[in-house]
């Protein structure tokens, strides 16, 4: 039973994979499907290695999909008004660390509950990404030619059966992301500190842990995360509208979920939810080739969501 | 005056976790109208025994028996209709519900017209049950989480005597009590004996059971090692039978006496729930802190601790001003704390015991104050763990596996740990066995030998008198006298608690 809880979710992520393979063996197991599966879910991966961070302290964040838009047209308004790249990036980022910072601003120190200050947040950063864009999408000649480039840029990996494959730029920020947020939870103080505050928020104050600053950095980035995420949909299909980033923030929230599945005591762990992410990111990809309707898809991944969330919850039951 | 047939009978009691056997044959008998003691280590197998009788643990195996008829005890409801009422260490109440509906949880409420709950019965009804024990100070109506720890524990108590029952069990009902809540209880307990139902007492705190209970059955590993009359039994002979060794002393001697040195002075220290409050304390001395429930103890440690704001008054550590913004601000200035519920605020369970220990010293126990060192910390928690008997599997295993008093041993090394000035304690020997007992009066001992100064908030008498140089009594948000421990017997105690004046004061 114990098994089953820890590993489930591995287990089941491989049965996955088998069955995609089996039913499309010429299309599904190969070198560029898997490096093109690595930049479809580049975003989200970005996305939820920013939602860890906060519900590694028991929090949440539903602002991500919100501010994920705001960021991208912030940058493509810049962009638009002839401002250089690295600026429109900069500031963009900075207005997701900002919004970041405004959430953990509102459950720290003023003490509202993250369901209720994100989802006040997720509200108002879509209400200002309409305001400041006019509703309208931005595309086209406005937006700078090297900004949509990057996207479909990467680094070439050579022949693999005859035809050229690369890792995909927006793979690589995902990777350096992760990578950031690996050091940051499983090899610094702050990362130990976190994980006390969510194991026991209480204990973590009296042990002399700054838990309201903590708290505060933690939202900010992120805050930070989401811009990120934002900028790189952009990138990815050179345009910005007011509701790009909108499905991010249920897939990263999931993508969590299932990777607390694998770990020991059900805390958040970025890896997990790397693994979490990549198990979205199959089905879409499996499930888009097969042609499977994408209302279809949401049904499954709900499902998906519950059965193995719902099985680690069992496991745990002792009566 | 030995009854033909038991109230309650459980013999070859057998239950192992994931194979590791937490009893193993155990038995117990309970004459009706008896007063009985369970007693043990932390880990031999009480808190077992007695969830089986309350229906939610299934043994392996059992023979269970009430008035002679055999029973199987599958359920807590089942337990309920068989007569027994259980009061928990852990008790479960609902604080924004009131008093009188936390008394009635799990009951039916008293009904008008069959659908609509009669507010008016309730609550009579609840005041009479607080009646039963004595207490005029709680309202019914009241909601329960505006009550102190020990006024929450007497509505527990007070909703498990509300009907009649063949056997009490109570798991250290007093832990939270003051002295004067305890005697009432006892009363009742003793009120219970004499209607023919039976007591089943779990309490670590000896002289309590001594008093009380009239047989006791002792476990340890799993197995009963004896039971009989407590009258023809020494305290030092029960303590050997439950730790499988002698006890010479149940507090260690002190090594020193403290110097003169001031190590922590507060002066005219004021904060919400504390009156201007002064005292010092000498390098190597231990303070206790008396006095009821409520009477500023906790916002006294908490204001010396940097977690209350402080309204008025300056304190100094080693003739330093200290005036600490947070808890993290104490800590780095050499302040330490044990606080009162360790499940609660002292440890994050599902951790492991290493980073539970270095969690307040972070700074040190890591390169440059960022990046962690595992390996380093394990060794620094099984070095501070062995000086403490820690009985663990290594310093890797997490907190919520170990036993109360080995948990309450890693917040003891966390506290310790940084080598504190001054060690801020609150119940620091609640609901942990005797073995493990002494093990942390050692601990206070090394530290007053390195010169460390100690206040020590407790509401068990014997160790305030066995353990501290002096103690402060707490009266209505203020230290109303502090008097030497030596020489100070418990009633004095209690007499300064209430107020009520003798001619010791130092």
């Amino acid at each position: 039973m114990v098994f089953i809880r820890r590993y489930g979710t591995l287990i089941g992520f491989v049965a996955i994979l088998v069955f995609f393979s089996v039913m499309l063996p010429a299309t599904f197991p190969t070198a560029r499907n898997w490096l093109n599966i690595t930049q479809q879910t580049s975003m989200l991966m970005v996305v939820a290695a920013g939602m860890t961070v906060v519900m590694v302290m028991g929090d949440f964040d539903l602002s991500v999909g919100s501010a994920a838009s705001l960021a991208g047209i912030v940058a493509a308004l810049m962009m638009a008004a002839g401002q250089p790249i690295w600026a429109a990036v900069s500031i963009a980022l900075a207005v997701g660390l900002l919004g970041g910072a405004f959430n953990g601003a509102m459950v720290s120190l003023v003490g509202i509950l993250p369901f209720i200050a994100t989802l006040a947040t997720m509200t108002m950063f879509s209400g200002l990404a309409f305001v400041v864009s006019g509703g309208k999408t931005i595309s086209g000649r406005a937006i700078p030619e090297d900004f949509g480039n990057f996207a479909r840029g990467g680094i070439p990996l050579g022949d693999w059966g005859g035809v050229a494959v690369s890792l995909p730029n927006l793979s690589i920020i995902a990777i350096l992301v992760i990578l950031v947020v690996w050091i940051l939870l499983e090899q610094t103080t702050f990362g130990r500190r976190l994980y006390a505050m969510g194991g026991n928020m209480e204990a973590a104050h009296l042990s002399g842990i700054a838990v309201k600053r903590l708290r505060l950095i933690a939202f900010s980035l992120t805050g930070l995360a989401a811009a990120a995420g934002g900028l790189m949909y952009a990138s990815r299909v050179a345009s910005a509208n007011p509701v790009q980033g909108s499905g991010l923030m249920l897939n990263a929230i999931a993508a969590v979920f299932l990777g607390t599945t694998m770990s020991r005591h059900g805390e958040p762990r970025i890896l997990a939810t790397v693994v979490g992410v990549i198990v979205l990111g199959v089905l879409d990809n499996g499930l888009t080739q097969l042609s499977v309707d994408s209302y279809i898809r949401q049904v499954l991944v709900g499902a998906l969501i519950l059965v193995a969330v719902g099985a680690g919850s069992l496991g745990q039951k002792r009566r | 005056m030995a009854s033909p047939v038991p109230l309650l009978s459980a013999t070859s009691v057998t239950k192992a976790y994931a194979g590791i056997p937490a009893l193993s044959g155990a038995s117990l008998v309970v004459a009706p109208g008896e007063i009985h003691a369970l007693m043990g280590e932390n880990g031999a197998g009480k808190s077992t025994l007695i969830k089986i009788l309350a229906g939610v643990v299934a043994p392996d195996t059992a023979h269970i028996a009430i008035d002679g008829a055999p029973v199987t005890i599958e359920s807590t409801k089942a337990a309920y209709r068989l007569g027994l009422r259980f009061i928990h260490q852990e008790f479960n109440v609902v604080p924004t519900l009131s008093v009188a509906e936390n008394i009635f949880m799990g009951r039916r409420y008293p009904r008008r017209a069959s659908i609509l709950v009669d507010w008016v019965e309730l609550n009579r009804q609840a005041q009479r049950a607080l009646d039963r024990l004595g207490i005029d100070h709680i309202d019914p109506r009241q909601n329960l989480g505006e009550l102190g720890l020990g006024d929450q524990m007497l509505v527990r108590i007070s909703a498990a005597l509300l009907d009649d029952a063949k056997l009490y069990v109570m798991d250290e009902p007093t832990a939270a009590l003051t002295a004067d809540e305890s005697q009432r209880l006892f009363r009742v307990l003793r009120e219970i004996r004499a209607s023919g139902s039976s007591v089943l007492y779990v309490s670590h705190r000896l002289d309590e059971v001594m008093a009380l209970c009239d047989k006791a059955t002792v476990l340890r590993d799993g197995r009963s090692i004896d039971s009989g009359a407590l009258a023809n039994i020494t305290h030092d002979d029960l303590v050997a039978l439950m730790i499988g060794r002698k006890v010479e002393e149940a507090y260690p001697k002190a090594v020193a006496e403290p110097r003169d040195t001031t190590v922590f002075a507060a002066t005219n220290l004021a904060t919400l729930g504390l009156k201007p409050t002064s005292f010092s304390l000498r390098a190597g001395e231990v303070l206790g802190i008396a006095g009821l429930s409520g009477s500023g103890q906790g916002e006294l440690i908490r204001a010396i601790f940097g977690d209350f704001r402080v309204t008025s008054g300056t304190m100094s550590l080693d003739n330093a001003p200290y005036a600490p913004a947070s808890p993290a601000a104490a800590w780095q200035s050499g302040v330490a704390y044990v606080p009162r519920e360790r499940r609660a605020e002292g440890l994050v369970m599902r951790r492991p015991i290493y980073q539970n220990i270095t969690l307040a010293h972070l700074k040190r126990q890591s390169r440059a104050g960022t990046w962690l060192t595992p390996g380093r910390e394990k060794r620094f928690a099984a070095d501070l763990g062995a000086n403490m008997r820690l009985k663990a599997v290594g310093p890797a295993q997490d907190v919520i596996e170990l036993s109360g008093g080995n948990q309450q041993k890693v917040v003891f090394a966390k506290a310790v740990a940084g080598d504190p000035r001054l060690l801020l304690l609150e119940e620091p020997t609640r609901g942990v066995d005797v073995g493990a007992k002494f093990d942390i009066y050692s601990i206070i001992r090394e530290r007053t030998a390195k010169g460390a100064g100690v206040i020590l908030v407790s509401s068990d008498l014997p160790e305030l008198i066995g353990i501290c140089d002096r103690i402060a009594i707490m009266r209505d948000g203020t230290i109303t006298t502090i008097v030497d421990a030596a020489g100070l017997g418990e009633d004095d105690l209690v007499n300064l608690c209430y107020g009520r004046t003798t001619g010791m004061v130092a």
